[in-house]
C-alpha cells in the first residue's frame, strides 16, 4: 500500500486524503461500537459461556459441536436457505412492480402510496400478530373468504408443507418499504430519455426494458444485497408465530441462535453460530458483488471509464 | 436549500420536544389501573444451573442515613403498577430510612434486560424477580439475614419453598405468590348437554376424553376441552412417566417407558375426538405460555379448559357458572398439580444488601403479599395469609386451595434441570400428534427412535451441570 | 386510423370506444381498479386491527368472527393511552427521531460521497468491512455493547440510542452511494471548472440532486427509531424515558395480551409515521435529476 501511495500524484493524494476524511465518521463509529463487540463475540465463540458466570475457554469445541453433533444446525441452515431462495425473488419482483404502480401519475396517488406503505411501518411483532390472525386456518379472514368461494384453504402456518411459504408471503406484504426505494431510483431517470425513445417509435414495453430497467439496476443491486442480508437473518415471524414449528418447518437459523443464546444460555455456542452465519452472508454478498459488474449500470462509472 | 429547510424543521421539532420533556415533572405519577384482564402470573420455570456459590458476607445493622434501593418489577394482572406503588408507599411509611426506586419493565422484555445486566455486572437492581434459574448464581445468599431476623421460612408452602427458594442447597430467593393449573369446567355447557358435573376429585384421563367428545360441537367451533400444552407435566406424571431417570443419567426406559407411551396415546385419543382446539387455534388466540385462553372459556366456546388462578378470578368477576377440578389423572398415581411460584431475590453485588433485605422481607413476606392480595389479585404463597383471602368462601376458590395440596410436578422438574432439554429433543412427536400425522400404534416406535438424540442432549446438559 | 382520415361525420360507437382519448381514460380506470383492489388487500389487516381495538374482550374470540363490534368502545383508545404515559412515550420517541435524523443527515452524505466519488487505497476493503457489520446478528453484539456503554456510564439515558447515528448507518451509506453513482460526473467536472472544491461539489451539486434518497433516509430513520424495541429496553430504566415500542409491550402481560388495548395503542402509534410519509412524498417523487445537461 505504501508503494501505491508513493506512486500517486499530488492530486491523487489530496483526493485520497479527502476520501479518508470522508469515511472518518464511519471508521470512528466502527471502532467505538462495532470493533469491541465483534472481537468479544469472536472470543466468546471459543468459550463456553452462560452469560451469568465467567466464560471458560474450550478452543474449537463449539465449532466441532456445530458441524458434528448438532442436527438442528443443519436443519436451521437448510430452512433459512430455502426461505432466502423462496422469498428473495418474490420480494424483489413485488417491490419493483409496486414501485412502478406507485409511479403512475394518477390523482390521489399520495393516498395510495401511503396505504401501501402502511405495512412497512408497523413493527415486525405487530405484523406477525396480525398475520397470525389473518392466516388462522379455522376463522382467519383469508380462509373464511376462500370458504365463501368454496375453496378449503391450507393450514398456512400450521402445516409443515405450507408454513415456510406463509412466512415468505408475509414478508411480501411489507414490500412497501422497498418500493419507495425503487421509487426514488425511478425519479432519477431523466424523462427526456423516454421522450426521445417515443420519438424513435419505441412502445412502452421497449422503454421499460431498455431505459427503465438498466437505469435502476443500481437500486436493484442495493435491494438485492440488503434483502438478501435481511432474509438470512429472518427471525421475528418465526419467534412470534410458529416458534420454529410445525415440525421445524420454520426453524430459522436465527431462531436456533436466539434459543441457544437466551433460552439455553449457551452464549459461547451462539457466538460461534453467529460467526458462521456472518461468513456465509459475506460470501454470498461478495459473490453477488462480483457478478454485479455484468448487469449493473452506473451512469457515473461509464463516464469514468470513458 | 433543502437541507436548510429540513434542518430548520428538525431543530424546531427537537427544541419543542426538549421543552416539553423538561417541563413535565421527573417523578413518575401513578396512572389509572385498567380493568384487570384475565390471565395473571403463570411463568414457566426453567431448569436451574448448578454453581458453587461464594460464602456470604456478614450482615450489618440497618444504616442510619436514608438509603435508596433499586427495585425492578413488572406490571402484572395480579399486581398492577398502581398497586405496587401503593405497596412501596406502605413500606416506606414503616421504614423511613429506605427509599425504594421502582422501575417498571414490560414482562416481555424483563428477561433480556435482566440477563444483560447480570451478564455484564453493570446496572443490576438491588431487588428483583429472579424467576429464571440461570440467574440464581447471581442472587445473594439469604441465610445470614434470615437467621439474624429469626425469619420463619416455614410459613411458606413447603413444596414451593423447596423448589423456588433454594439453589444448590442454599437459600437465595423467596417464593412470591402461588399459581397453579387446574381444569375449569363450564357448568352451563354441561347442563345444555345434560351431563352431570364431574366429581370434586376430578376425572380420570379416559373419562376426560369421553367428556370432550360429548361436549364438543365442531360445526359451531365449540370445543369440549383443550390439549395439554406440553408432555411430561402433571398428566404424564400421573401415568407414572418421567422424561429421564432421577440420577440424570438415562433416557432409555423413561422417555419410552410403557407409562410414557400410554400417556402419549391418551393425548392422541384426545386429539382424535376433534373436540379440542388445534395448536394454531391456541397459539393464535392466546400466546400464553402454560394455559389455554380464558377468553374462549368466557365466550362459552370451550367446556373444560386447563387454566390458572388468575383466569379463575376473571371468571368469577364475569359471573360465570363454573367449577374447578384437578387435571385428569390415571388411577395408578392419582392427580398431580402443576403449581408454581415466582422467585424474588437480592442481587449478589448489591451495594445495600441490608436495606434490600428489609424490602425483600416485606415484599415476599406476609405483609407485602397480604397487601397485594387485598389490593390486587395475587394469591400468596403463605397458607395462613392465603386463608384470609376475600374469596375464601367461594366454592371455586376453595377447590383451588385443595388443588394446591396435591403432589407438585414442578418439584421434580425444577430439581432435575435437564428435563426440558430431553423433552425438547422429543418435540417432533408432540408436533406429529397435534398435527395428526402419526398413528396410535406408531407412537411407541417413534419414542424409541428419539431416545438416542435425547440421550445425547441429556449427556451434554449433564456435563454442563457438573463442570459449573 | 386517425380522425383526419375520416370525414367530418359523427364517430361510430366503436371509434368512440377505441379512440386514443377513450383508451387513455379506460386505462386510467383500469389502473384505479387495480390500485383500489391492492389497497384493500393492504388495508384489511389494519381494518381488522381497528375492529379489534373497538371490541370488548369477549368479542375478540367470538365465532363467527365479529367484524363490527356490537358497541364501538372508543374508550379503549383513551384507556390504552392513559394506562401508561403514552404522550410522554411519543414525545420521547419524537425527540430521538429528531436527533437521529440530524445525525444521519450529517454523517451519511460525507461517507457516501467518499465511497462514491473519491479514490483512495483500501476503499474496497473499507466498503466490505462496512457492509459486513450489517451481517453480524445483533443478538451477539448486544451484551458486549451494553458493557461498553455501561463502562462509559451512559446507561439509563438516550446516549446509546442516538450516538451511533452520528457515525453513519451502513444501510444509508450504501443507499446513498448507489444513488450518487447515477449522477453523471460531468456535473462534478463543470463545478470544478467553476472553482468548486471537493466538498463544495458534494454540498452544492450532488446533494441537491439526491433529495429522494435523503427523503428515504429521513423516513427510514424515523421508522427504525420509532419501531426500535430491544435497544431502548436494554438501556432505559426510568419509565418516563421509555419509547413507544417499549410502552406498547407493557400491554403484553405475563400470560396474555390485552388485545383491544394493544391494537388501539398500536394504531395510534402508527399514525405519525404515516403522516410524515404522506408529506415526505413530495421529496420522494418531486425531484427529477440531471436537468438539462444534454441540452
Amino acid at each position: 500500500m505504501l508503494r501505491t501511495w508513493k506512486a500517486m500524484s499530488k492530486r491523487a493524494r489530496t483526493e485520497a486524503l479527502n476520501g479518508y476524511l470522508g469515511i472518518l465518521p464511519w471508521v470512528l463509529g466502527f471502532i467505538l461500537f462495532n470493533l469491541g463487540p465483534i472481537i468479544a463475540s469472536v472470543y466468546f465463540s471459543f468459550t463456553d459461556w452462560d452469560i451469568i458466570n465467567t466464560p471458560k475457554f474450550i478452543g474449537a469445541g463449539n465449532y466441532i459441536k456445530m458441524f458434528t453433533r448438532d442436527p438442528l444446525f443443519w436443519k436451521s441452515l437448510q430452512v433459512t436457505l430455502m426461505y432466502v431462495a423462496l422469498s428473495l425473488p418474490m420480494k424483489l419482483a413485488a417491490g419493483l412492480a409496486l414501485s412502478l404502480l406507485l409511479n403512475l401519475k394518477l390523482k390521489g396517488m399520495n393516498f395510495f402510496r401511503t396505504v401501501f406503505y402502511i405495512p412497512a411501518v408497523i413493527s415486525g411483532v405487530a405484523v406477525s400478530l396480525i398475520w397470525m390472525w389473518l392466516l388462522q386456518p379455522d376463522y382467519g379472514i383469508v380462509n373464511s373468504l376462500l370458504r365463501l368461494v368454496g375453496i378449503e384453504g391450507p393450514q398456512w402456518f400450521w402445516d409443515p408443507d405450507s408454513a415456510l411459504f406463509s412466512v415468505a408471503l408475509m414478508s411480501v406484504w411489507s414490500v412497501g418499504g422497498s418500493a419507495i426505494i425503487y421509487l426514488a431510483g425511478l425519479q432519477n431517470i431523466p424523462p427526456h430519455l423516454y421522450e426521445a425513445a417515443k420519438i424513435d417509435g419505441a412502445n412502452r414495453w421497449h422503454s421499460f426494458w431498455n431505459i427503465t430497467i438498466p437505469l435502476i439496476t443500481p437500486t436493484i443491486f442495493f435491494q438485492l444485497v440488503m434483502e438478501m442480508i435481511e432474509s438470512f437473518k429472518v427471525f421475528t415471524q418465526a419467534f412470534v408465530i410458529t416458534q420454529g414449528g410445525p415440525l421445524k418447518a420454520t426453524f430459522f437459523y436465527m431462531l436456533h441462535l436466539y434459543q441457544q443464546a437466551f433460552e439455553e444460555f449457551n452464549m459461547g455456542y451462539a457466538s460461534a453460530l453467529a460467526l458462521f452465519l456472518t461468513i456465509c452472508i459475506l460470501i454470498a454478498t461478495i459473490f453477488v458483488n462480483q457478478t454485479s459488474n455484468r448487469w449493473v449500470y452506473y451512469e457515473a462509472e461509464v463516464e469514468e471509464r470513458a | 436549500m433543502f437541507k436548510k429547510r429540513f434542518s430548520m424543521i428538525l431543530s424546531v421539532l427537537v427544541l419543542v420536544s426538549m421543552l416539553i420533556s423538561a417541563c413535565t415533572t421527573a417523578t413518575p405519577t401513578a396512572t389509572k389501573a385498567a380493568e384487570p384482564t384475565a390471565a395473571p402470573v403463570a411463568v414457566e420455570p426453567t431448569k436451574p444451573v448448578a454453581e458453587p456459590t461464594t460464602p456470604p458476607a456478614e450482615p450489618t445493622a440497618v444504616p442510619a442515613a436514608p438509603v435508596t434501593i433499586e427495585w425492578w418489577t413488572v406490571p402484572s394482572e395480579d399486581f398492577s403498577e398502581e398497586v405496587q406503588r401503593a405497596m412501596v408507599a406502605e413500606f416506606e411509611k414503616t421504614h423511613p430510612n429506605i427509599k425504594v426506586n421502582m422501575t417498571l419493565l414490560p414482562a416481555d422484555g424483563y428477561d433480556s434486560k435482566m440477563t444483560t445486566v447480570l451478564g455484564t455486572g453493570q446496572g443490576a437492581p438491588d431487588v428483583a424477580f429472579f424467576w429464571l434459574a440461570e440467574w440464581l448464581p447471581q442472587a445473594l445468599e439469604l441465610e445470614p439475614y434470615i437467621a439474624k431476623d429469626n425469619f420463619d421460612t416455614g410459613m411458606y408452602y413447603p413444596a414451593l419453598w423447596r423448589t423456588y427458594a433454594l439453589f444448590n442447597g442454599k437459600v437465595v430467593a423467596m417464593p412470591l405468590s402461588v399459581g397453579a393449573n387446574f381444569v375449569m369446567y363450564n357448568k352451563d355447557m354441561f347442563d345444555a348437554k345434560g351431563i352431570s358435573y364431574p366429581a370434586a376429585e376430578g376425572v380420570t384421563a379416559e373419562e376426560y376424553v369421553e367428556l370432550t367428545g360429548k361436549l364438543a360441537d365442531s360445526t359451531n367451533m365449540v370445543w369440549g376441552s383443550d390439549r395439554p400444552r406440553a408432555p411430561f407435566r402433571a398428566i404424564w406424571f400421573s401415568f407414572g412417566a418421567q422424561p429421564h431417570s432421577d440420577d440424570n443419567m438415562t433416557v432409555d426406559g423413561y422417555l419410552n417407558s410403557d407409562a410414557a407411551v400410554k400417556a402419549y396415546q391418551w393425548a392422541w385419543d384426545l386429539v382424535k375426538t376433534n373436540g379440542t382446539p388445534s395448536t394454531s387455534d391456541l397459539e393464535t388466540l392466546s400466546k400464553t405460555q402454560a394455559t389455554g385462553p380464558v377468553e374462549l372459556f368466557l365466550a362459552n366456546r370451550i367446556a373444560m379448559s386447563t387454566l390458572n388462578q388468575g383466569h379463575m378470578l376473571a371468571a368469577i368477576k364475569a359471573g360465570k357458572n363454573f367449577g374447578i377440578m384437578p387435571e385428569p389423572y390415571s388411577k395408578d398415581k392419582g392427580p398431580y398439580v402443576n403449581a408454581w411460584s415466582l422467585s424474588v431475590g437480592i442481587y449478589k453485588g448489591s451495594k445495600n444488601p441490608d436495606a434490600a433485605w428489609e424490602f425483600l422481607k416485606y415484599w415476599a413476606g406476609p405483609e407485602g403479599q397480604k397487601f397485594l392480595m387485598d389490593n390486587g389479585t395475587l394469591f400468596p404463597s403463605i397458607p395462613t395469609v392465603l386463608a384470609t383471602s376475600q374469596y375464601k368462601d367461594n366454592d371455586a376458590v376453595k377447590a383451588f386451595f385443595k388443588v394446591l395440596e396435591l403432589p407438585n410436578v414442578n418439584e421434580w422438574r425444577q430439581t432435575h434441570k435437564c428435563n426440558s432439554t430431553v423433552v425438547k429433543a422429543a418435540a417432533d412427536l408432540w408436533d406429529m400428534i397435534n398435527l395428526q400425522k402419526i398413528e396410535r400404534d406408531g407412537i411407541e416406535a417413534q419414542l424409541d427412535s428419539m431416545v438416542p438424540a435425547a440421550q445425547t442432549a441429556l449427556d451434554e446438559c449433564r456435563a454442563k451441570l457438573i463442570t459449573k | 386510423m386517425t380522425a383526419s382520415t375520416k370525414s367530418d361525420r359523427k364517430p361510430t360507437l366503436w371509434e368512440t370506444l377505441t379512440s386514443p382519448r377513450a383508451r387513455g381514460r379506460a386505462e386510467t380506470i383500469f389502473w384505479y381498479i387495480v390500485m383500489t383492489a391492492l389497497a384493500l388487500v393492504f388495508m384489511v389487516p389494519l381494518l381488522w386491527m381497528l375492529s379489534t381495538a373497538l371490541k370488548k374482550p369477549e368479542e375478540i374470540f367470538a365465532y363467527p368472527s365479529v367484524w363490527i363490534p356490537a358497541e364501538a368502545m372508543w374508550d379503549n383508545f383513551r384507556l390504552a393511552l392513559t394506562k401508561y404515559p403514552f404522550a410522554r412515550f411519543i414525545m420521547n420517541t419524537f425527540f430521538l427521531v429528531g436527533i437521529n435524523i440530524v445525525g444521519e443527515l450529517l454523517s451519511v452524505p460525507v461517507i457516501a460521497y467518499a465511497f462514491a466519488r473519491l479514490r483512495f487505497p483500501g476503499k474496497k476493503i473499507f466498503f466490505i468491512l462496512m457492509l459486513s457489520t450489517l451481517m453480524i446478528p445483533s443478538q451477539v453484539k448486544m451484551i458486549p455493547l451494553f458493557a461498553i456503554f455501561a463502562k462509559l456510564k451512559l446507561t439509563n439515558s438516550y446516549w446509546p440510542l442516538f450516538l451511533p447515528s452520528f457515525f453513519g448507518s451502513p444501510f444509508f451509506v450504501f443507499l446513498l452511494i448507489q444513488y450518487m453513482k447515477t449522477i453523471p460526473r460531468e456535473l462534478d467536472d463543470a463545478a470544478r471548472i467553476d472553482g468548486c472544491g471537493t466538498w463544495g461539489i458534494l454540498y452544492k451539486i450532488i446533494l441537491p440532486l439526491c433529495k429522494p434518497a435523503l427523503a428515504i433516509i429521513v423516513v427510514y430513520t424515523f421508522l427504525w427509531t420509532w419501531n426500535s424495541f430491544l435497544d431502548p429496553l436494554i438501556y432505559l430504566n426510568d419509565i418516563n424515558l421509555f419509547t413507544v415500542q417499549v410502552g406498547l409491550s407493557m400491554f403484553k402481560g405475563m400470560t396474555g395480551v390485552e388485545w383491544n388495548l394493544f391494537m388501539a395503542a398500536t394504531l395510534v402509534v402508527t399514525l405519525p409515521i404515516l403522516v410524515l410519509y404522506f408529506f415526505a412524498q413530495r421529496y420522494l417523487i418531486g425531484g427529477i435529476a440531471s436537468v438539462g445537461i444534454k441540452g
